[in-house]
C-alpha cells in the first residue's frame, strides 16, 4: 500500500542546526497493516509521519502510496488518501463551527468543494448513526460548536471524521497523548475498531511502549532518523517491554532516551 | 427630524455593504484586511469615471464590483503565494490603490450633479417618492445578507469558515488554503467597492479620500453588532452586523447634532472602536462591582 524509499530529511540544511532528520528511511507497509512507532527523543518518528502527511518535500527519497507518486504532491493534495489524527486534540476540528458541519467537511475530505448547501438530510442521518457507535451521547448534539467538547469528545470526533471517507492510510501522531489514561483507552479502543472495521493501513506513533506492543501487527524502532528495529508476527507476539528495550541497546549502542516514554 | 432618521438609515445600510465585506474577511477568515480603504475609493472612482463618460450607471456599479474584487485578488496573492503578513498585504495594496484611484478619476474628485445614477433611475420607477433612496439601499443589503449566509452554507463556505478557525484542520481536509483566501478577500473587496460606488453615487461625487479610515468604520460597526446582538451562528452575526453600521452611523448622526465638526469624526470612529475593544475589561471589571448586571459571554 505504501512504499517509501530512501526517506531523507535535513533540517536548517548549511547552518549551525543542521540535523538529519530522516537518514534514507525505507518503509513497507502492506493493505491492512497497523504499524505502531516508537523510539526515543529526535527519533524522527514525528517527522516521518509530517514527511508521509506532506508538511515538507523530502530531500531525497521517493514515496508511493496506493500506486500514486505522492513525493511532490502537497500537503492539501494528499488529503484525498490520507488522514491524520493529530496529538492535540484542538487541532483536529474546527471549534467555533458545529459538529455536523465538521463532519460534512470530512465527508468530502479531499474532494472539491462545491457551491452547493453542505449538510442534507442523508448526512444527517448518516452522522447521527456514526456518532451513535462513538457511545458519547454526540448523535443528539449534531448543532452544537465544537468547542464545547472536552478533549477526548474531541479527539474521539477527530478519529471518526478521518474514517468517514475512507482512506488509504491513517496517520496517528501521538493522539492519545493529551489525553487522561481513562479516555486515552477509550480513544484507543475506538482506533483499533475502526482501523479492523475498514482494514485500513494505519501508522501510529507513541511513546507508550505498551501500547505499541498492544495494538497493532508491526511495530518499528527508530533512532536517529533511522528505522532500527522492525518487529512482527511471532517475533513480536512473544515480545516483552523489557526484551524491547534490550533490543533497542544493543541495535542503538545507547540507553533509550525519552523523557515521555512510558513503560507500562 | 425626519430628514435626519432616514439620512442615517440610508447612510447605515449604504455603509452595511461595506461592512458585511469587512465581517468576511475579519472575523470568518480572522484576516485583517486594510485593503478595503483602497478598495472602496476604487469602488466610487469606477462608477464615477464611467457614469461621466456615459456609461449606463448600472453597468458602472457592476464595474466597480468587478474593480474591488481584483483588489481582494491582489491582496490575496501578496499574502498567500508570496507569504507577506496580511496587514502588509493589506496596506501595499491599500497604498497602490491610492495612485490607482487617482489614475481612474483623472482628477482628486468628480462630481455628479445632476447625472444619471441608479438612484435616479430607481426614483423614477412608479410609486417612488422620497423613500427611494432607502428602499433601493435595503434591497441591495437584503440580496448582499442572503448571498453571504447562503454562501457560507455552502461546501464551499464551510472551507472558508475552516480557513479562518483552524488552517491546520482544513488542509488536512484537502483544502487549498491560499486559494480559499484569495477568493474570500475578492468576494469581501467586492462587496466593499459595492458600497463605494453606493455611496458615491448617493452623495453625488467621488473623492480620492473618501475610503480613508473605512476599514475602522467596518470594524467598529461589526463590533456593535456582535456585543449588541451576539454572533452564536452565522445567520445572527450578518444581522447583527447590518444592525452595528446602523447604529454606527446613529451614533455619528448624534455626535454631529452635539456640534462636533465633521472633521473630528475620525476621531470619534477611534474612540468607538477603542472603547468597543476594551470593553470585555470594562464589562468584567464593572461585573465585579456589581455595575453591570448580566456579562455576555463571547466565544474567543
Amino acid at each position: 500500500m505504501l512504499k517509501g524509499h530512501a526517506i531523507t530529511k535535513v533540517f536548517n540544511r548549511g547552518t549551525i542546526n543542521q540535523k538529519l532528520a530522516l537518514d534514507g528511511v525505507d518503509i513497507h507497509l502492506k493493505q491492512g497493516e497497523f504499524v505502531t512507532v516508537i523510539g526515543s527523543n529526535g527519533a524522527g518518528k514525528t517527522t516521518l509521519l509530517n514527511s508521509l502527511a506532506g508538511n515538507f518535500f523530502l530531500d531525497n527519497g521517493k514515496l508511493i502510496l496506493a500506486g500514486n507518486d505522492i513525493t511532490k504532491l502537497p500537503r492539501h493534495k494528499r488529503a484525498n488518501l490520507i488522514s491524520r489524527v493529530f496529538q492535540d486534540p484542538m487541532l483536529g476540528t474546527a471549534a467555533a463551527m458545529t459538529i455536523e458541519e465538521n463532519m460534512v467537511i470530512a465527508l468530502r475530505r479531499g474532494l472539491t468543494r462545491r457551491l452547493r448547501k453542505a449538510i442534507t438530510t442523508k448526512d444527517r442521518n448518516l452522522f447521527r448513526e456514526e456518532l451513535c457507535k462513538l457511545g458519547l451521547g454526540l448523535e443528539n448534539r449534531l448543532t452544537n460548536k465544537v468547542s464545547l467538547l472536552s478533549g477526548g469528545q474531541r479527539q474521539a470526533l477527530t478519529l471518526l471524521m478521518a474514517t468517514l471517507r475512507e482512506p488509504k492510510l491513517l496517520l496517528l501522531d501521538e493522539h492519545t497523548a493529551a489525553l487522561d489514561p481513562k479516555t486515552a483507552e477509550k480513544v484507543l479502543d475506538l482506533t483499533v475498531r475502526v482501523q479492523d472495521e475498514y482494514k485500513l493501513t494505519t501508522f501510529m506513533v507513541t511513546h507508550n511502549l505498551t501500547h505499541a506492543l498492544e495494538y497493532g501487527n508491526r511495530t518499528i524502532m527508530m533512532h536517529e532518523g533511522r528505522i532500527i528495529l522492525d518487529i512482527k508476527e511471532e517475533e513480536r507476539r512473544d515480545m516483552t517491554v523489557a526484551r524491547l528495550l534490550k533490543m533497542f541497546e544493543k541495535a542503538s549502542g545507547t540507553l533509550m532516551n525519552n523523557d515521555r516514554m512510558m513503560l507500562v | 427630524m425626519e430628514q435626519i432618521i432616514i439620512g442615517t438609515l440610508e447612510q447605515g445600510f449604504m455603509y452595511a455593504i461595506m461592512v458585511l465585506g469587512v465581517y468576511l474577511t475579519f472575523r470568518v477568515l480572522d484576516y485583517a484586511d486594510l485593503t478595503v480603504d483602497g478598495s472602496f475609493t476604487l469602488g466610487a472612482a469606477i462608477t464615477a469615471t464611467l457614469i461621466t463618460s456615459g456609461v449606463n450607471p448600472w453597468i458602472a456599479t457592476g464595474m466597480a464590483v468587478v474593480g474591488g474584487s481584483l483588489a481582494g485578488v491582489f491582496t490575496g496573492i501578496l499574502h498567500a503565494k508570496f507569504k507577506i503578513t496580511p496587514l502588509l498585504s493589506g496596506i501595499l495594496t491599500m497604498t497602490a490603490l491610492y495612485s490607482i484611484n487617482l489614475r481612474v478619476m483623472g482628477k482628486a474628485n468628480i462630481s455628479l450633479l445632476r447625472a444619471r445614477t441608479i438612484f435616479t433611475d430607481f426614483a423614477n420607477l412608479p410609486f417612488m417618492d422620497k423613500y427611494s433612496v432607502l428602499i433601493l439601499t435595503v434591497i441591495a443589503v437584503i440580496v448582499c445578507c442572503i448571498f453571504l449566509y447562503l454562501f457560507l452554507r455552502t461546501e464551499f463556505g464551510l472551507a472558508v469558515r475552516a480557513t479562518g478557525d483552524n488552517e491546520e484542520m482544513i488542509v488536512s481536509q484537502g483544502v487549498n488554503t491560499q486559494l480559499v483566501k484569495i477568493i474570500g478577500l475578492s468576494l469581501s473587496n467586492g462587496m466593499v467597492a459595492f458600497a463605494g460606488s453606493f455611496v458615491a453615487q448617493n452623495q453625488q461625487f467621488a473623492d480620492v479620500g473618501m475610503g480613508i479610515g473605512m476599514i475602522i468604520v467596518g470594524l467598529a460597526s461589526v463590533i456593535i453588532g456582535e456585543a449588541l446582538i451576539g454572533n452564536s451562528s452565522v445567520g445572527r452575526t450578518i444581522i447583527a452586523v447590518v444592525f452595528g453600521a446602523v447604529v454606527y452611523r446613529a451614533v455619528i448622526a448624534l455626535v454631529l447634532q452635539l456640534g462636533l465638526p465633521p472633521t473630528d469624526l475620525k476621531l470619534v470612529t477611534a474612540f468607538i472602536v477603542i472603547i468597543a475593544l476594551i470593553s470585555p475589561d470594562l464589562k468584567q471589571n464593572l461585573g465585579r462591582s456589581g455595575i453591570w448586571i448580566k456579562s455576555r459571554g463571547k466565544e474567543g
